[in-house]
């Protein structure tokens, strides 16, 4: 990433709780449940924080300027906060550059999603042509359903290999409750051929990282993790796309980044996939270079893919990726691996791709 | 500034402001990315990421960048979405900046864009609010300035008067600008205070337009910059800061702009900047009411706190004054809420390149432009012709 500048560090973890309501906090103070204990983490108090980077969806919060709800807790009065409208993993690829070019130096990057408080059929409705499209009352399941038909007619994946992706994940989830594969293939349809337990439940989720350069992560002293390189690549609109299932721009993304970082995909020992559909989990894992078909999935149920469960197992729109690197940040503190690749998505039918590297500071 | 790379904007374009029933979101969006493109026989291969600011409550489009992937030409690119406000236009050109300056990309497309007209801005803007304690009272960005300018009139004696002399400098400066949304040739400062009282202290005409429009720019890396513009606008400092999201929490905030004046003071010390009103040479400053532009020289300290009506009363920052501020016609006339900021921008970098047509102020070598919006959010950015050391 840091091509000439500083590189980014990370040098401090925190999440809230992830739960489908949560009823006794605001926005604004589950945002600060993640961030307190980055900061705590990293050894600082807000007031040293000089800027911010954050996550969320206006239409999530049902307030223009989501980011309002946060930015005093992020970086304090007079602070530099910037809102990135996708997942948490470009917040983290916009606070590298900011940290890059020399303009911050001690940063939150935050993502938050209390999707209890929003309906997300209406919420996702919005997101579609107002004039054509609108009137046909769609959501992203509907399009993930015709994503999915394209999917699974090509003999790439079945329902029964997306339903072990679900339990696999499941069976890492700290929120969830474990589920059969049968579980999953009898829950209720909601757009054939995906059943209930083929999405990500609506929860709400927050966490937050503390990022500095060079000169910070010498003076702080605290275990650190670099971010060697972030990238994202915007696909097509889904009715634009000729086939749903081409996930060019995920590839797209990994191949931006890995040149960035001198890196091939044999270096990477900790691989972590965000998208809210089981079923897309495959094709995105596909598109990266991970394989195909029951090698594939075997990989997800031994956790070689998605040790955390993933967004599968319990996060939230923009949330999911940087959730993601949370976790694996921590893996890669305590010496479990060396190098991360963490991935994310933000659009209708997993549209965009965002990707980024991390690697051990030992 | 101390960035491994030096940034400069090497080309803009905007769209006609006004009420735009001829084109649609998308159509408006790539308007101005074509004409930006176009004057300098740039096309979107020469692109390497594209930066969009939108505030998508207002027309009511969730992942507005998503739909309209195509006509912001950022298909197969990396493609940045912000919406931050009133700011949004300028925290984007900002983002282009970051996003070169760090060594990350070499040619960055930023793009701002809103069509007002197919939406509600005022009932976007109320959700800004506190639901219980502030929609009520100060809904919407008339009933926020409406409280900040009485506030303004009390602490520093600014008259009516005054303030109407700032809509008559700006819709007289639009007459010469080809873009801009509102031309009032023979607006007087009588007719302003005639118009229609919105809410005390703001007159109709104090007060900016809601417009359809977009703008674009396009920020490159050292070597490419002297390639693509025979006059570069370099970036010579950026600074960001926000207020306490409450307006209750940080009292006489458009007297005192603490945002504003924390984000300059950070810009001008890495500029250079010791004295403003003679170290600039035009501004382009966000002042979404007239009584907004006179506090905000105030806070840039074009002149002492509490000056700012002397100011306009000496013609300081008429176009042909010793400080120009916003030649364009400001956002008093044009208002395309996610163009506007990036318009101050562009407005700052044609100036320094020499391209403002009519309302070119001789001899521009360094500009200044300000992004404002909720929670006093404040995004300033330096440019100069000259390439930073």
């Amino acid at each position: 990433m840091a091509q000439h500048g500083s590189d980014t560090w990370v040098i401090g973890l925190g999440e809230a709780r992830t739960a489908a309501v949560l009823e006794d906090v605001s926005i604004n103070e589950f945002a600060w449940e993640a961030i307190q204990p980055a900061l705590r983490e990293a050894g600082v108090e807000l007031r040293q924080v000089t800027g911010a980077v954050t996550a969320s969806q206006d239409f999530w919060d049902g307030r223009t300027i989501s980011s309002m709800n946060v930015n005093e807790v992020a970086c304090g009065s007079l602070g530099s906060e910037a809102k990135v409208a996708a997942d948490g993993v470009q917040a983290l690829g916009y606070a590298a550059a900011r940290i890059a070019d020399g303009d911050q130096h001690l940063n939150v990057v935050v993502a938050h999603a209390k999707e209890s408080e929003g309906d997300a059929h209406t919420i996702e409705l919005a997101a579609f042509d107002p004039y054509f499209e609108r009137p046909l009352n769609p959501d992203d399941t509907l399009v993930a359903a015709f994503q999915a038909q394209a999917l699974y007619r090509t003999g790439a994946a079945s329902p029964e290999e997306a339903a072990r992706v679900v339990v696999a994940a499941r069976s890492r989830s700290e929120v969830l409750a474990a589920a059969a594969v049968e579980d999953v293939l009898s829950s209720p349809l909601t757009a054939e051929p995906l059943r209930e337990l083929d999405r990500a439940p609506r929860m709400n989720a927050a966490c937050a990282l503390v990022v500095c350069d060079d000169a910070k992560r010498n003076e702080l002293e605290r275990p650190a993790v670099r971010v060697v390189a972030t990238a994202s690549r915007a696909g097509a609109y889904w009715r634009e796309r000729a086939d749903l299932t081409d996930m060019t721009p995920a590839s797209a993304a990994l191949h931006d980044a890995l040149d960035q970082a001198g890196w091939a995909l044999g270096d990477i020992e900790l691989i972590e996939i965000a998208a809210p559909f089981a079923f897309q989990h495959l094709m995105i894992a596909a598109a990266l270079g991970l394989g195909a078909g029951e090698q594939l999935v075997a990989r997800f149920e031994r956790g070689e893919v998605n040790a955390s469960g993933g967004w599968l197992a319990g996060s939230a729109e923009s949330v999911a990726g940087l959730h993601a690197v949370v976790f694996a940040a921590r893996k890669l503190r305590a010496g479990e691996a060396r190098r991360a690749l963490v991935h994310a998505t933000t659009g209708i039918a997993a549209q965009s791709h965002h990707v980024a590297l991390l690697e051990s500071a030992a | 500034m101390s960035a491994p790379v030096r940034a400069a904007i090497v080309a803009t374009g905007q769209t006609d402001h006004g009420r735009r029933f001829d084109t649609s979101m998308a159509e408006i969006a790539r308007e101005a990315i074509d004409r930006c493109l176009e004057s300098r026989g740039l096309h979107l291969d020469d692109i390497d990421a594209v930066v969009a600011g939108n505030m998508e409550m207002f027309e009511g489009i969730y992942l507005v960048d998503q739909l309209f992937v195509g006509a912001l030409g950022a298909l197969g690119k990396p493609l940045y979405k912000l919406n931050t406000g009133g700011t949004v236009g300028a925290s984007t050109a900002l983002a282009c900046y970051h996003l070169v300056a760090s060594g990350r990309h070499r040619r960055v497309l930023g793009v701002g864009f809103q069509k007002q007209s197919e939406g509600s801005t005022q009932a976007a803007i109320t959700t800004v609010g506190d639901p219980i304690w502030e929609r009520a009272v100060m809904a919407g960005a008339i009933g926020n300035f409406a409280a900040m300018a009485s506030t303004y009139i009390a602490d520093s004696g600014v008259t009516p008067e005054q303030a109407a002399k700032v809509a008559v400098k700006a819709r007289r400066n639009a007459c010469l600008n080809p873009h801009a949304h509102l031309k009032m040739p023979d607006i007087t400062v009588e007719e302003v205070l005639a118009s229609e009282m919105l809410a005390y202290p703001i007159h109709r005409l104090d007060m900016c337009p809601a417009s359809d429009g977009a703008c674009a720019i396009v920020m490159a890396a050292d070597q490419e910059a002297g390639k693509l513009a025979d006059r570069p606008a370099w970036v010579h400092a950026v600074a960001t800061a926000h207020d306490q999201q409450y307006m209750g929490d940080s009292p006489k905030r458009l007297a005192v702009m603490r945002s504003l004046q924390a984000a300059s003071r950070k810009a001008y010390a890495l500029a250079g900047i010791e004295d403003p009103l003679r170290d600039f040479d035009v501004a382009e400053v966000y002042e979404p009411a007239t009584y907004a532009e006179l506090a905000m020289c105030e806070n840039l300290q074009f002149c002492a706190m509490g000056q700012g009506g002397r100011l306009i009363d000496d013609g300081v920052t008429f176009l042909d004054g010793q400080l120009p501020v916003n030649p364009s016609g400001g956002v008093l006339s044009t208002n395309p809420v996610g163009a506007t900021a990036m318009i101050r921008v562009a407005e700052a970098a044609m100036q320094v390149m020499g391209e403002a047509g009519a309302h070119q102020v001789p001899d521009v070598s360094r500009a200044l432009a300000t992004g404002y919006g909720g929670n006093a959010w404040t995004d300033v950015m330096i440019l100069s012709a000259e390439r930073p050391r």
